[in-house]
């Protein structure tokens, strides 16, 4: 071996060193009562940076929100609304496991805020082992399950939990450049939510659940522009002809907005946001939304609509 | 000395690499301290996201929707002090509803949602103050 391959294979090896000491998060960061302790040694104010962020940044409502709404309706749990655990050997490509990790921890929030503890605890082994798959163990590890299983008896506590988990894990595919996967986990879990509520709406008939169906008009647009975005090699051509298809729908939604000035309280760091919402969506167009949300779900979930 | 040479471009590149991603991580924990609690000490629930910027002298946005019935927190920074970052939030025709920056740069902003709103979410640095840098924003509501 020439002495320039030595001294590449060292330097590689130096760097790889360093790379390791920083790839995961060690040591415990948080303090009794929960807040973060902060690093003292932050940033330089006038340091530069190149990082693989790219500038584009994108938003989709958490799923939780639209559970807890379906909650506050008083609505009964329906264990059958949720794609079964055994499912989970069927997805084979990133793809199906990034959206079915969306989809599974939809229904992770669902079991968890009507108190299925058994149920949840099911789930969670399952979005463990999705995550691990993807690469993104260090969100769902051994501290995270123990910190939700020591919760049990605390909802607000497993939601908390959860929800930083699958922050924690989206900050990370992020950071690696895996954004499609960020979108797809996103993509599965608004889909989830979707279900849920198209399916408890057609059983309710609850105007609220109806307005939040219409009020994805918006997030079903982000969606379609965020997986067209990071399509590298036509990987999420499937399902984007799925949701193009849905979107045909939502176009029709009638959703107008009229601005009312906001009002902030300083004192208390907070404004009310008063802007007033009009949503119009008749019957046949509700029935049509809830048939294509079925198909597409099931069609990702695998098994027939 | 060409030894040191080679060693030293190698460690400088992978660790650049791995140092820029651990300060956003870091400032992503700054705005998790500061979107851990409502003032009564009531957790807010993370909406499973973190928006993660390089700003050079520019703005990052993102659309999203805020449901009615709701109360959110919008959390921000760029480094270890409190007013680097400049948030804005404008509804779906541009009116403006929020700048944190008529609030001296406030960290983090609270907000009641009486109808549910799509808006944009504007982020800046303040040039002032700081001009390229990793911002992070997240959002939490509360239960």
């Amino acid at each position: 071996m020439n002495s320039l391959n030595k001294y590449l294979i060292a330097g590689v090896s130096a760097s790889l060193l360093i790379l390791g000491a920083c790839t995961e998060e060690t040591g415990e960061d948080t303090m009794d009562n929960g807040q973060k302790v902060i690093d003292p040694e932050l940033l330089d104010p006038n340091r530069s940076f190149n990082t693989s962020f790219d500038g584009k940044l994108f938003s989709v409502p958490s799923p939780v929100q639209t559970a807890l709404l379906i909650r506050s309706s008083n609505l009964a749990y329906d264990e059958s609304l949720l794609n079964s655990e055994d499912n989970i050997g069927n997805y084979t490509t990133n793809t199906s496991k990034a959206l079915n990790l969306g989809i599974y921890g939809a229904d992770l929030g669902y079991a968890t805020l009507y108190d299925q503890n058994a149920k949840s605890l099911s789930y969670l082994n399952v979005v463990e082992s999705l995550s691990k798959d993807l690469g993104i163990a260090g969100a769902f590890d051994a501290k995270f399950l123990q910190r939700f299983e020591a919760n049990s008896s605390n909802q607000d506590s497993m939601l908390v939990i959860l929800t930083d988990a699958f922050r924690k894990g989206d900050m990370f595919l992020k950071e690696n450049d895996r954004k499609n996967s960020s979108a797809l986990i996103l993509t599965g879990g608004w889909l989830e939510s979707m279900h849920f509520a198209t399916n408890l709406y057609a059983k309710s008939k609850d105007e609220r659940i109806l307005h939040r169906i219409g009020e994805q008009k918006q997030s079903l647009k982000t969606i379609i522009d965020i997986l067209k975005e990071y399509n590298a090699d036509g990987v999420n051509d499937e399902i984007l002809l799925q949701l193009n298809s849905l979107n045909d729908l939502f176009k029709t939604v009638e959703i107008t907005n009229e601005f009312v000035a906001p009002v902030t309280d300083e004192a208390k760091k907070l404004t009310t946001i008063k802007n007033k919402t009009t949503m119009t969506m008749p019957d046949e167009l509700e029935a049509s939304i809830r048939a294509k949300v079925q198909e597409i779900r099931a069609s990702i979930v695998g098994k027939p609509a | 000395m060409k030894k040191i040479i080679i060693l030293s471009i190698f460690t400088i590149l992978f660790g650049s690499f791995s140092t820029n991603a651990q300060d956003c991580d870091s400032v992503s924990r700054v705005v998790e301290s500061y979107i851990a609690n409502d003032d009564k000490g009531k957790p807010f629930v993370s909406d499973g996201q973190v928006y993660v910027a390089f700003l050079d002298n520019e703005k990052a946005e993102f659309n999203t929707t805020l449901y009615g019935g709701s109360y959110y927190r919008l959390a921000a920074s760029a480094g270890v002090k409190d007013d680097y970052v400049i948030f804005s939030i404008f509804d779906s025709e541009d009116n403006l509803l929020f700048t944190n920056k008529d609030f001296k740069n406030s960290p983090y902003w609270d907000f009641k949602i009486e109808n549910t709103v799509s808006v944009r979410i504007q982020t800046e640095l303040d040039t002032d103050k700081k001009v390229t840098g990793c911002a992070v924003l997240m959002i939490g509501f509360l239960k």
